[in-house]
């Protein structure tokens, strides 16, 4: 689960959520914005999510996992640069009659990428442990995040568990019968059919929630009740974050601009 | 006399695929009366219940609370129809229980603090006050049938329809299910082929048998008919064996 920590009560659990997504966002834009291969403007990024880190209580294992879910996207993308980077080399191999160069320039790029990628995400990964989703909703809903992300947002997030273990139930029920051997072009298309199942199969959902929604009167608006007010304590916290991400912007050009 | 809660005459409804699947049916549910409609998988029992809230345009009369139902009235129609589906899932849909069981009187535009009154109200009257954080996914299958039907009370109204309310339901929680809907004052329709349910909740059951009403009257009388069971692919609940015409 995304939130499994989310209902803890620590002083950053108590945050409203919408001044969390502000900050969310002004760290990930910091962090995307300052120069790229210079490696000192991220560190004071690093040291603010390891103090709400800390704050939150989460256990570290949490981020870790999840992080390590996500990262094959980001070295996808990044596994290249040291390949195609001009620059002074640090390694080279002959391959058919070619050489392959592996550049120093291209090896910090690849690994300035990784960390913002890696910090962007821990970024996020923060705001669901620290948040519920029904009050992040309600947060992005407060910042005038257009409706219909909202609506939908919420249906995806209560139908994800609904869809994923009905999957589950249908992988366990092929298994049960193949035993997971057979010929891989046979498993390969039972898999291939699971897939076009789940997908009829949620379609049909999809049509019987709506039924169940109009049968309550619903006109394409989730009227789910505000709670709470802004503290100070959140006006303080988002302002902190933007301003705080603001000056490491405008330090970072004056120091390399 | 009061006007009839239900009043159905004719309607007829064929899927696309060709199925006839209700036939002329009529049927007339005075206010207050609990109504069990049985019959075998296929009889045309949960598309009368889709007509009835206009989710499929049926030929014939549908009059609902004195509302007859067209394509303009089925807003005001599904107001005072209470529609629990079969399967609770498709009916929770909010990431917390309290903002479910609140939509329906928000989309009614009734004001916050109503709003809070009737969930509160719905909540208690099934048995889960106390689980307004929950999360709707996370509740056991009784949890979630009962929660479904706080999500309808909260409305309010006039005739509750059920669909197949205690399919998979233990012992304990079709009980529970069992007191709650005897100790309410409502018109209430019961789409059901658990017979022993119809026999402790419903006066009067109507069979529907391929899209046709095959036998109405006295829940008592009707199932107790070993005849008309084994006709229309039902059994008569043990309560009642023995009890039929000879």
């Amino acid at each position: 689960m995304l939130d499994q920590f989310a209902n803890r009560s620590t002083p950053v659990h108590r945050l409203d959520p919408a001044a969390k997504a502000v900050a969310l966002l002004a760290v990930v834009l910091a962090a995307v914005l300052v120069t790229r291969d210079r490696f000192l403007p991220l560190v004071p990024v690093a040291a603010g999510l390891a103090a709400y880190h800390a704050a939150s209580r989460t256990p570290i294992r949490y981020t870790l996992r999840r992080l390590a879910v996500v990262s094959p996207f980001a070295v996808v993308l990044v596994v290249l640069f040291p390949f195609l980077e001009p620059g002074e080399a640090v390694a080279r191999w002959p391959v058919a009659g070619g050489t392959v160069v592996v550049t120093r320039q291209g090896l910090v790029r690849a690994g300035h990428l990784l960390a913002k990628f890696v910090l962007c995400t821990w970024a996020a990964l923060l705001l669901l442990a620290t948040t519920r989703f029904q009050d992040l909703l309600q947060g992005l809903a407060r910042l005038r995040v257009p409706r219909v992300f909202v609506t939908q947002l919420a249906v995806l997030y209560r139908y994800l568990w609904v869809v994923m273990d009905e999957g589950m139930r249908m992988r366990m029920a092929r298994t049960a019968r193949d035993g997971g051997l057979g010929p891989w072009r046979l498993r390969f298309r039972s898999r291939v059919g699971v897939i076009g199942v789940l997908f009829l199969r949620s379609w049909d959902r999809a049509e019987r929630i709506y039924r169940a929604m109009a049968a309550r009167g619903f006109d394409g608006t989730l009227h789910a009740p505000r709670r709470g007010r802004l503290r100070p304590g959140d006006w303080l916290f988002a302002g902190g974050v933007l301003a705080a991400s603001a000056a490491l912007v405008v330090g970072d050009r004056l120091l390399y601009g | 006399m009061a006007e009839p809660s239900v009043q159905l005459d004719g309607v007829r409804y064929r899927y696309p695929t060709g199925v006839q699947a209700l036939d002329g049916v009529a049927l007339t549910v005075p206010p207050g009366e609990r109504v069990a409609l049985a019959g075998p998988n296929g009889a045309g029992k949960s598309t009368l219940v889709l007509a009835m809230a206009g989710f499929l345009r049926a030929e014939g009369t549908i009059r609902v609370a004195g509302h007859r139902l067209t394509p303009g009235t089925a807003r005001d129609v599904r107001r005072h129809l209470g529609l629990v589906f079969q399967e609770a899932d498709d009916q929770l849909f909010m990431p917390r229980l309290a903002d479910d069981v609140a939509f329906g009187p928000a989309t009614m535009g009734l004001a916050p603090q109503e709003v809070q009154a009737r969930v509160r109200e719905a909540l208690a009257a099934v048995g889960l006050h106390g689980c307004e954080d929950r999360a709707p996914y996370h509740l056991s299958v009784g949890e979630k049938r009962r929660a479904a039907l706080a999500t309808v009370l909260a409305m309010r109204p006039q005739i509750l329809v059920l669909d197949e309310p205690s399919a998979d339901l233990d012992p304990r929680g079709r009980r529970r299910l069992i007191d709650l809907l005897a100790g309410l004052e409502k018109t209430l329709l019961l789409v059901t082929h658990d017979l022993d349910l119809a026999v402790e909740t419903c006066e009067r059951t109507v069979v529907l048998d391929a899209g046709r009403v095959v036998a109405d009257g006295p829940t008592r009388e009707v199932l107790a008919d070993a005849a008309l069971a084994a006709a229309h692919g039902l059994e008569v609940p043990q309560r009642l064996a023995g009890q039929g015409p000879a």
